[in-house]
């Protein structure tokens, strides 16, 4: 069995449950086993990170430290989490100068920064470690007919330069695919949802909000598919302010892959906590053709 | 030694540790300001801000939303054809008007990154609730009243915490930010 | 004992540097600049120097502390006489307004606050260098 140091981070703790247990659940049913890391911290997301560099790169280094300790390999499902100690990792293997000073702040609590972990998104893991033919031999209720734009938004694939294909990448369809769905051509697949602009410039967020859910719906996506907590919260909670806003009528379900990719595997909607959305996905299931059990 | 810096040899000081090349060789083709999804509200775009630093337009480069309005999508970084880290250089700005406490008035960013920041200092978890009193302050009654729905909502689905979450081992973790930080009040 | 002493400054304020350099220049010592923490890294290494003068928020963050920690490691720095001039309790008021500087972080000579009455500079340095000549004597 396949085992990865996971962290979760603070989205993923309440407002994104449904990510962690639908994520844990998928998992488990393709055999790959998430151990938590212990007393994780705040990855500094991208309010902070960077305006300190030393701060961001301590905070990081705290949960790489920790993942460390438990000789696996670590995986994060939120796209800020897993960019931000992703880069920390590369920083601090590059400079010994930079690693020793933070070292000597990890030393407070009795942790050592050396290097020896992988970082991967959720994403990865799935398209990857796991791949796509093993989901699909797993597949037991394809989701047949339903039309998903997996959407990557930005910190999946940059800033890294060395990924499979910055600009075309397609892991992501590939797994929609493996578990019977129809990605659609979505060539916003790779925008930004506009992050913590939402916060900081509400009306931004909100026009490039709308920009992808418009292109979304003209290209008859049934549902928006997310890998990262932030793009979900930003394209559905935000629909009604959106429609306010731009007097459009959006009601474009949004979940996390992990939950329709748990779907596929079988697992019960209750289980991967579908129900818990403002927009309901409910609609969206009525077209696929082998109706996976209803909330 | 070296004589008195530019504002543009400042920048370039900030980013001495950056991953990307100096801005100075920034050949104005405007690939960034094309890709960046936040450009058409910025009061210059990051193209045009590039230009301004490097005609020492220090004034007028502080007093810019631009760097506010950044994203961290990253998207210019990854495309600009001189090697330029653009989101890098959103930051090092950002560290570098508040270090002076000189920005541009009435933006939520400054207050935004502050209170963030503070709530991983006193529990090393963010915290939504806590974030929100940044913003809320800026609306008007019909806005104020459709974010008061959607979170009442949310905390009826369960997806908001009710109270701060905090880690364990929480003195360690600001004995640990000392060393990196060296301001008292931490212990 | 009449010989200029060699000073290095290492600061990223442009505006800030210029004050105290003239002060110092006035006062007959020879000052060097390094306008960010890796020239001035750079600058101790490859030169002698008979005292730094060392800010805090440089370049990625507090890099004056990682300067300060490294130099205690050199065999070479480590008697090098140090004085932290920094900025950093304005430059992070938002986070701890009020709180002191942190009193332990690092064991270097002395440390003051911007802005510095251009006397109170001079009797520091005097004061520091003098310091270090007499350890140099009990040593020798």
């Amino acid at each position: 069995m396949k085992k990865f140091a996971y962290f979760p981070g603070c989205s993923l703790e309440k407002m994104a449950l449904s990510y962690h247990k639908s994520t844990i659940e998928s998992a488990r049913k393709l055999g790959v086993e998430f151990e938590e890391l212990d007393d994780w911290n705040c990855c500094g997301a991208t309010a902070y990170f960077h305006v300190d560099e030393l701060l961001a790169y301590t905070l990081c280094a705290r949960n790489l430290a920790l993942a460390e300790k438990t000789n696996l390999d670590m995986v994060a499902p939120c796209a800020a989490c897993y960019k931000n100690s992703y880069f920390t990792n590369d920083a601090l293997k590059k400079d010994p100068d930079l690693a020793e000073h933070i070292n000597f702040a990890l030393e407070e609590d009795n942790l050592h920064f050396t290097g020896k972990v992988t970082v991967k998104h959720l994403l990865e893991v799935f398209a990857q470690d796991v791949g796509v033919d093993e989901i699909k031999a797993k597949t037991t209720r394809p989701l047949e007919g339903l039309r998903v734009a997996a959407y990557y938004g930005c910190q999946v694939l940059r800033p890294r330069k060395d990924h499979e294909d910055v600009e075309q990448p397609h892991f992501f369809e590939d797994i929609m695919s493996a578990a019977g769905a129809e990605p659609i051509d979505f060539p916003e697949k790779l925008l930004c949802c506009s992050g913590s602009l939402i916060i900081t410039n509400r009306h931004a967020a909100l026009s490039m909000v709308r920009n992808l859910l418009q292109s979304a719906a003209q290209r008859g996506a049934a549902v928006i598919a997310t890998a990262c907590p932030m793009c979900q919260v930003n394209l559905e909670c935000y629909q009604k302010q959106v429609n306010q806003e731009f007097g459009t009528d959006f009601n474009m379900p949004v979940l996390y892959f992990t939950q329709l990719l748990g779907l596929a595997l079988g697992i019960t909607p209750k289980r991967l906590r579908i129900g818990s959305e403002l927009v309901l996905p409910t609609p969206a299931f009525s077209r696929v053709r082998r109706t996976p059990a209803t909330p | 030694m070296a004589s008195k810096p530019t504002f543009s040899d400042e920048i370039a000081n900030l980013l001495h540790a950056s991953h990307g090349n100096p801005i100075k060789i920034c050949m104005q083709c405007g690939t960034c300001a094309g890709t960046c999804p936040s450009a058409p509200f910025m009061d210059h775009t990051p193209r045009r801000l590039i230009a301004m630093i490097n005609a020492n337009m220090k004034e007028e480069v502080l007093a810019s939303n631009t760097y506010w309005y950044c994203a961290s999508c990253y998207h210019c970084t990854v495309r600009c054809p001189c090697e330029i880290d653009i989101a890098g250089l959103m930051y090092a700005l950002k560290r570098y008007s508040m270090w002076k406490g000189q920005f541009k008035e009435g933006l939520i960013g400054p207050v935004f990154s502050e209170t963030f920041v503070k709530t991983i200092f006193r529990s090393g978890r963010s915290y939504e609730p806590i974030l929100a009193t940044t913003y809320l302050f800026t609306f008007g009654l019909q806005d104020f009243i459709t974010e008061a729905q959607t979170a009442t909502t949310m905390m009826l689905k369960g997806r908001l915490p009710l109270l701060p979450p905090r880690i364990k081992r929480l003195k360690n973790f600001r004995r640990m930010i000392g060393r990196v930080i060296p301001v008292g009040g931490l212990e | 004992m009449n010989q200029q002493k060699k000073l290095l400054i290492i600061d990223d304020d442009p505006d800030f540097v210029e004050g105290i350099k003239s002060i110092l220049d006035a006062a007959n010592y020879s000052v060097d600049v390094a306008y960010n923490p890796k020239d001035g890294l750079n600058a101790l290494q490859t030169m002698n120097y008979d005292m730094l003068l060392l800010d805090i928020m440089m370049g990625r963050g507090a890099e004056g502390i990682m300067i300060a920690r490294k130099m205690r490691k050199d065999a070479k720095l480590r008697e090098l006489p140090v004085l932290i001039i920094t900025g950093i309790r304005e430059q992070m008021a938002f986070l701890f307004p009020g709180e002191p500087v942190h009193p332990r972080f690092v064991e270097v000579d002395e440390l003051v606050e911007k802005p510095v009455e251009p006397q109170f500079l001079l009797d520091k340095v005097s004061a520091l260098l003098q310091a270090a000549e007499a350890r140099k004597g009990k040593a020798g």
